[in-house]
């Protein structure tokens, strides 16, 4: 199948799951400014002002995985209940056009939401960003999207009901929010827990997107390249057709 | 004398020289585990020509669905081949997939979609050109009569039209040459039931290849160009409608009603009958009697005694469902 076929399929099953998110509006725009603007005024209550940034940025992260990862195996997750996802399966479509697909519908989202949150900090909550920065922190946004695509698809695929999917989403979304260190440096933690948090893309994600509002290039070049390969590793898993083929 | 199928005239015959679309050679499907090895399918051998329609009876966890899975490329076989329009499923999935249209079973359509966006968005992805989509599928609803509710949710519809769209989205493939429909009828009602058939038989003008599941015998002698009855993961057999039911060694049977309002003297007679023609069937107060010839003098003298006798009892040519019956449970038809 040609690149240009694929991309077709991509934007076509793109466009088909946006028609349908965008008649459920009102539930995923309050799941997504409310949530995290409600995250970031109780937190801002609790911490000094040098550790700002740090919240901030735990504050997106935790959004952007929430978001990505419980929509991603909710999305799946109904295709299995509906049985659609064998409609999709019997497709000539990749297993990566689908992911990507039910993905993207969510990066939109996503990225509004780490937008809106992100002035609402530096407007109300004055913390200082650069504007200069916003581009890139945009990328970041989007790097982090990315590279949590894998852990959703996982879960929808290997979850079984749709309960169960939500409730391994929500379980998999807090061990990742609050057990990688994204809400405080990664530096505080004992040496073997470092290592375990490196293991986790959302401290990556957490390390490129502060490092990026402090101007610390080589950690942003770093981290930035960390997320990229678990991208290409998420690709690369379920291009090669784990549970979209039964065996 | 012939005995007459029942259901819809016969179809145009499909020429037996015709490649098949769908060749499916001594696939099997074992799952392994700890606890032993269970066997969902074995040695499946089978084919479908183009404007062919090929019907899978059997009853529940017979294997029919795991064929029509591995079929779509949905679950890998554990031996055996699949050919779709001459490319091998197995292989090259993506290639083959451009040829297959599914139903799957209780597949429910995307809900907050309308008709019209459902059939165009999946008509696209199937390779329907963008330019021509919207005469294109404004066809294809027309075709499943469901041009007057293109613009309604399709949680707005009723189980019968949402079973429409799914048959819509199934045409939609401009490359479709294989069908392939899981119980596309359960859970509707009968009328609705009578109008996807009605859709279905028209497809054969497409020659398309159909593969079809089904519960219903009604629903495969109705449509089936040929029947394959699979039990325990094996097909049992497989044939035309009038070659599986030539199988059977009696032509007919005579069925009693009313048993539990007999007379002293119409029991008597009804115990001679059971002695000389063996029982295939009882429930409640209805008995199903073989008979080799159910237009020999015998029997019709014997018929026209019963009914003399107050007993309600007719004649009937045997029918796929006692073939089915016999085969899928032949301890009731061992002895002739």
């Amino acid at each position: 199948m040609s690149v240009y076929q694929t991309l077709r399929r991509l934007g076509i099953a793109t466009h088909m799951l946006l028609v349908e998110t965008l008649r459920e509006l009102g539930i995923v725009l309050g799941f997504t400014i409310i949530f995290p603007i409600g995250i970031l005024f109780f937190l801002n209550q609790l911490i000094p002002p040098d550790l700002r940034v740090q919240v901030l940025v735990g504050t997106i992260m935790m959004e952007t995985a929430l978001l990505n990862i419980n929509g991603l195996a909710q999305s799946l997750g109904n295709d299995k209940a509906t049985r659609v996802f064998d409609l999709w399966v019997s497709l000539p479509v990749s297993p990566v056009v689908y992911a990507l697909s039910n993905a993207l519908v969510l990066l939109p989202f996503t990225v509004l939401s780490a937008l809106i949150t992100l002035g609402v900090a530096v407007v109300a909550f004055h913390v200082a960003i650069s504007f200069a920065v916003f581009p890139l922190l945009v990328g970041g946004f989007v790097l982090v999207w990315a590279s949590t695509l894998g852990i959703g698809y996982l879960v929808g695929v290997y979850g079984g009901t749709p309960r169960q999917i939500n409730s391994t989403a929500q379980i998999v979304g807090i061990i990742l929010t609050f057990f990688a260190p994204i809400f405080y440096p990664v530096s505080v933690l004992p040496l073997p827990l470092q290592v375990v948090a490196f293991a986790w893309p959302l401290t990556w994600g957490s390390e490129f997107l502060v490092a990026v509002v402090h101007g610390a290039g080589g950690t942003a070049l770093l981290s930035g390249g960390v997320l990229l390969a678990y991208v290409i590793t998420w690709l690369v898993l379920i291009g090669s057709g784990v549970r979209w083929r039964q065996v | 004398m012939t005995l007459a199928p029942a259901g819809r005239p016969t179809s145009p015959s499909i020429p037996s020289t015709e490649l098949p679309v769908l060749r499916v050679r001594g696939v099997s499907k074992t799952y392994k585990s700890r606890r032993g090895d269970k066997v969902a399918n074995e040695d499946i051998n089978l084919s479908v020509r183009p404007g062919e329609l090929l019907a899978l009876l059997g009853p529940n966890g017979a294997g029919k669905t795991t064929l029509l899975r591995q079929i779509a490329g949905q679950l890998l076989p554990s031996s055996g081949t699949i050919e779709v329009a001459g490319i091998d499923m197995i292989r090259h999935p993506l290639a083959a997939k451009e040829f297959i249209s599914v139903i799957p079973q209780e597949c429910e359509p995307k809900l907050n979609l309308t008709v019209e966006e459902h059939v165009r968005f999946f008509a696209l992805l199937k390779g329907a050109p963008s330019a021509t989509i919207t005469e294109y599928v404004a066809g294809l609803l027309r075709q499943t009569g469901l041009d007057a509710h293109q613009r309604k949710l399709i949680r707005e519809l009723s189980g019968g039209l949402r079973r429409r769209v799914l048959i819509a989205v199934a045409l939609a493939g401009p490359r479709t040459r294989l069908l392939l429909l899981d119980e596309p009828t359960t859970g509707v009602d009968p009328e609705a039931r009578r109008s996807v058939w009605q859709l279905i038989d028209g497809l054969r003008n497409r020659r398309i290849a159909i593969l079809l599941t089904t519960h219903y015998i009604e629903e495969a002698e109705y449509l089936a160009d040929r029947v394959a009855i699979v039990n325990g993961g094996r097909v049992v057999a497989e044939g035309t409608v009038d070659e599986i039911r030539d199988r059977l060694p009696y032509r007919g049977r005579l069925e009693v009603r009313g048993l539990d309002h007999l007379t002293p003297e119409a029991r008597v007679r009804l115990d001679a009958v059971e002695r000389k023609y063996p029982s295939t069937f009882r429930a409640g107060n209805t008995e199903r009697l073989r008979v080799s010839d159910p237009f020999s003098p015998d029997v019709i003298g014997e018929l026209v005694e019963l009914n003399a006798l107050g007993i309600v009892a007719s004649l009937a040519p045997v029918s796929l469902e006692d073939a089915y019956l016999s085969l899928v449970d032949g301890s009731s038809t061992e002895h002739a």
